[in-house]
């Protein structure tokens, strides 16, 4: 009289059923319903897009209208209108009002909602690069490589470039640190992704002895420019650097969004992704780049700013799922809100003072760095 | 077998044990044995005061402008309205010459650095001190901004440019020899260069009159033994802010015009350099000279003698250090007659100005 069990076949894990174009449907999202229509998680992506959209350009009003002078949003409006041709009102009451919102506020709004953006998509592309949710641009070096190449411009007092040369040393050294890492953490033409790790951490620990040497060799004045460069700031940002930062994070961001669905494909392992037609190294080295890129063109002009592609694409990615379509736009687009209202905080919160903002977004980001490190511990039972 | 090598490793360990708490303990009773004649005056921590900053040169001036320079940097800039200025840099130096030139009403802002007493009321556009604040300096709406490269991000200057405002960018060495040069470009480029002759001639004589001042001073003290040996410290905080100042940093300058020998020079010490506490040990000089805040920040004479190295000189055995206000001590400019004076009795103990800063040794 005993029943017979049979035992239940094995549940087929759902990810298997992706390869057949379904790659609109959140994959690991906890709070989807796989049974769910197509549509409900596409929907909430672009209501989230479309919600972040207006959020920036409402903060990047108020974040324009607010300083150290005060110009109050109508009168930012005004000035915003009257520039386009549109005369409204009579601009600023301040007779420098205007020069300083077009000269000082505005360049500064632009360049933290690029240097946002660009950070934002690099830590998503990190993460799908490399499996791991803690990847972060400096874990690849970019970051050590950049303060390598300011540092040597900053204490040897260079300026074949003018006021760029900070900048384009940053860049060049950042991209060389990058490929670098990369290229001594292959072997037979694969990259393990934890040597990569172990090679960032290496990279890193090289630079900060360069630049602690910098420090030592330096005058007081550029130990300061040092010291705040490797804080990040937006202070001093004027056009002529948004005329460089922002077309090229457009670039990059262009060229990772069209990688969007390889990196979905990715996310299924290694194997798989190479069994559905995805270069998995060709596509590596792609993203690399393209992040070293964006994050070069993100610290070479405010300094270093860390933990904004951390935070950002997880909390993206815990209301939207991991769908890069969506992911990355999205994590550019909240980056870049991330940072302009930092800014706003570090430029306002102390009178005739600016905080460093990399220190601001450290303050948040670690305590967030603990708890999900806590979090995918306790979820994945360790690093495996 | 094993109980016998155990036992002979212990033994071994012991007396290594024993040698080496031997040695540490007998290290610490050797003192420095003092080789130099240190019979000078100045046994105590001392803080000298000057007898009061630059008086204007002259009142009711009035600039002659338009007026157009080629500034440090090597651009032409015209100056066309003097009503309100901005002068900044990390010395204070520009603000105080404004100020000895008679235009110091027409300032509307100052650097952290300025110490002169009228123009204490000012807002300060410079945070942390050498940091400008570009919005800060928009919203006192100057018409024209003297600075320097001491002070940055050079971005905030060139902001500053963008919007309109004229900015002149001066030298930023600040030692004797450059005092008239530097007293005469900023004159210009107000558009006041008789008074800036006029303030010149002032300040040099000055100068000579509290050199000469100085130099019996020091004839009197030290009478044969020889030039005192001297090290300029800069130090913020206990965390390790620590540095010295060699050739070429202005402190090489004052030590000379007090008739010492600057003892970071001579170890080959150019600008500044963290302190290396066997190099300051084997320097071993006479006298300290800090900046009161700076000296403050280490908790005073007593905090000074933890800093390493410090307490094996003779300098800090003897407690001779002379502080002075950050304001003034390497500022030059017009201000440099009575910092000279006041250093000069502050170091050979005789005088008026003279003060005594906390506690002894």
């Amino acid at each position: 009289m005993t029943d017979t069990v049979t035992p239940r076949p094995a549940p087929v894990p759902a990810p298997a059923q992706l390869p057949r174009d379904q790659g609109d449907r959140a994959q690991e999202d906890d709070r989807a319903d796989p049974a769910a229509p197509v549509l409900h998680a596409r929907s909430r992506a672009l209501v989230l897009i479309a919600v972040l959209f207006v959020v920036l350009a409402v903060a990047a009003v108020v974040a324009a209208g607010v300083g150290q002078l005060r110009v109050p949003p109508s009168e930012v409006l005004e000035s915003l209108l009257a520039r386009l041709g549109i005369d409204i009102g009579d601009g600023p009451s301040h007779p420098r009002g205007d020069a300083a919102l077009w000269n000082v506020r505005f360049p500064r709004v632009v360049m933290a909602m690029a240097v946002g953006a660009a950070l934002g998509a690099a830590g998503a592309v990190l993460q799908a690069v490399f499996g791991n949710p803690l990847a972060e641009p400096s874990v690849i070096g970019v970051s050590g490589g950049a303060a390598v190449g300011a540092c040597i411009v900053i204490v040897a007092g260079w300026g074949f470039a003018g006021e760029f040369t900070i900048a384009l040393a940053a860049f060049v050294t950042g991209l060389i640190a990058t490929l670098l890492v990369y290229w001594l953490s292959r072997s037979d033409g694969r990259t393990e992704i934890v040597t990569l790790v172990l090679m960032g951490i290496a990279v890193n620990a090289v630079t900060a002895a360069v630049v602690a040497y910098a420090v030592f060799l330096g005058d007081t004045q550029a130990r300061e420019q040092i010291v705040f460069w490797q804080l990040g700031s937006f202070n001093g940002s004027r056009w002529e650097a948004v005329r460089i930062v922002v077309p090229l994070v457009v670039v990059a961001l262009v060229g990772v969004t069209a990688l969007a669905r390889q990196f979905d494909l990715l996310a299924l392992g290694e194997r798989s992704a190479r069994h559905l037609g995805v270069n998995v190294e060709r596509l590596r080295l792609v993203a690399i780049v393209l992040v070293a890129l964006l994050v070069a063109a993100g610290v070479a002009f405010a300094g270093i700013i860390a933990f904004v592609g951390l935070i950002v694409p997880h909390l993206i990615r815990m209301v939207i799922g991991p769908a890069h379509r969506y992911l990355l736009p999205a994590s550019a687009l909240g980056g870049a809100l991330l940072l302009v209202v930092a800014d706003m905080v570090a430029r306002t919160a102390v009178d005739y003072a600016d905080l460093p903002i990399g220190m601001l977004t450290a303050l948040v980001g670690g305590p967030f760095f603990f708890w999900l490190l806590r979090r995918t511990r306790a979820r994945a039972g360790g690093w495996g | 077998m094993l109980k016998q090598s155990r036992r002979a490793l212990l033994a071994v360990a012991a007396v290594l044990g024993v040698l080496l708490v031997a040695v540490s303990c007998g290290s610490s009773e050797v003192k420095l044995e003092a080789t130099r004649a240190s019979a000078q005056s100045c046994d105590r921590p001392t803080t000298a005061t000057s007898d009061g900053w630059v008086e204007p040169i002259a009142t009711d001036v009035e600039p002659v402008l338009p007026t157009t320079t080629v500034d440090f940097s090597g651009e032409e800039v015209t100056v066309t309205d003097a009503s309100r200025i901005l002068a900044l840099d990390t010395y204070g130096t520009l603000a105080t010459t404004v100020h000895a030139l008679g235009l110091g009403d027409r300032l509307v802002g100052r650097d952290i650095s300025t110490g002169v007493p009228e123009l204490a009321d000012l807002p300060v556009v410079t945070h942390n001190g050498h940091n400008l604040n570009a919005e800060a300096i928009l919203e006192l709406d100057p018409s024209f901004v003297l600075t320097d490269y001491s002070i940055g991000p050079l971005e905030v200057q060139l902001q500053l440019k963008d919007a309109g405002i004229p900015v002149v960018i001066l030298d930023s060495t600040r030692n004797r020899a450059v005092i008239g040069e530097q007293i005469r470009s900023v004159a210009e480029v107000l558009g006041v260069p008789d008074e800036g002759e006029r303030l010149v001639a002032q300040v040099e004589t000055d100068i000579a009159e509290a050199q000469a001042e100085v130099d019996a001073l020091r004839e009197a003290a030290v009478s044969g033994e020889g030039a005192r040996r001297m090290a300029f410290l800069y130090m913020r905080g206990s965390a390790g802010v620590f540095y010295w100042f060699g050739e070429g940093s202005g402190a090489d300058d004052l030590i000379e015009a007090l008739g010492g020998v600057d003892v970071a020079s001579e170890t080959g010490l150019r600008g500044s350099k963290p302190l290396n506490a066997e190099g300051l040990i084997k320097a071993d000089p006479d006298v300290f000279l800090m900046m009161t805040d700076g000296l403050a920040s280490v908790g005073g004479p007593e905090g000074l003698l933890e800093v390493p190295g410090v307490a094996e000189t003779v300098a800090g055995s003897q407690g001779c250090v002379i502080d002075m206000a950050d304001a003034e001590i390497l500022s030059f400019g017009p201000q440099f007659p009575s910092t000279l004076r006041a250093l000069g009795q502050a170091i050979y103990g005789v005088g008026g100005a003279l003060d005594e800063a906390g506690g002894g040794q």
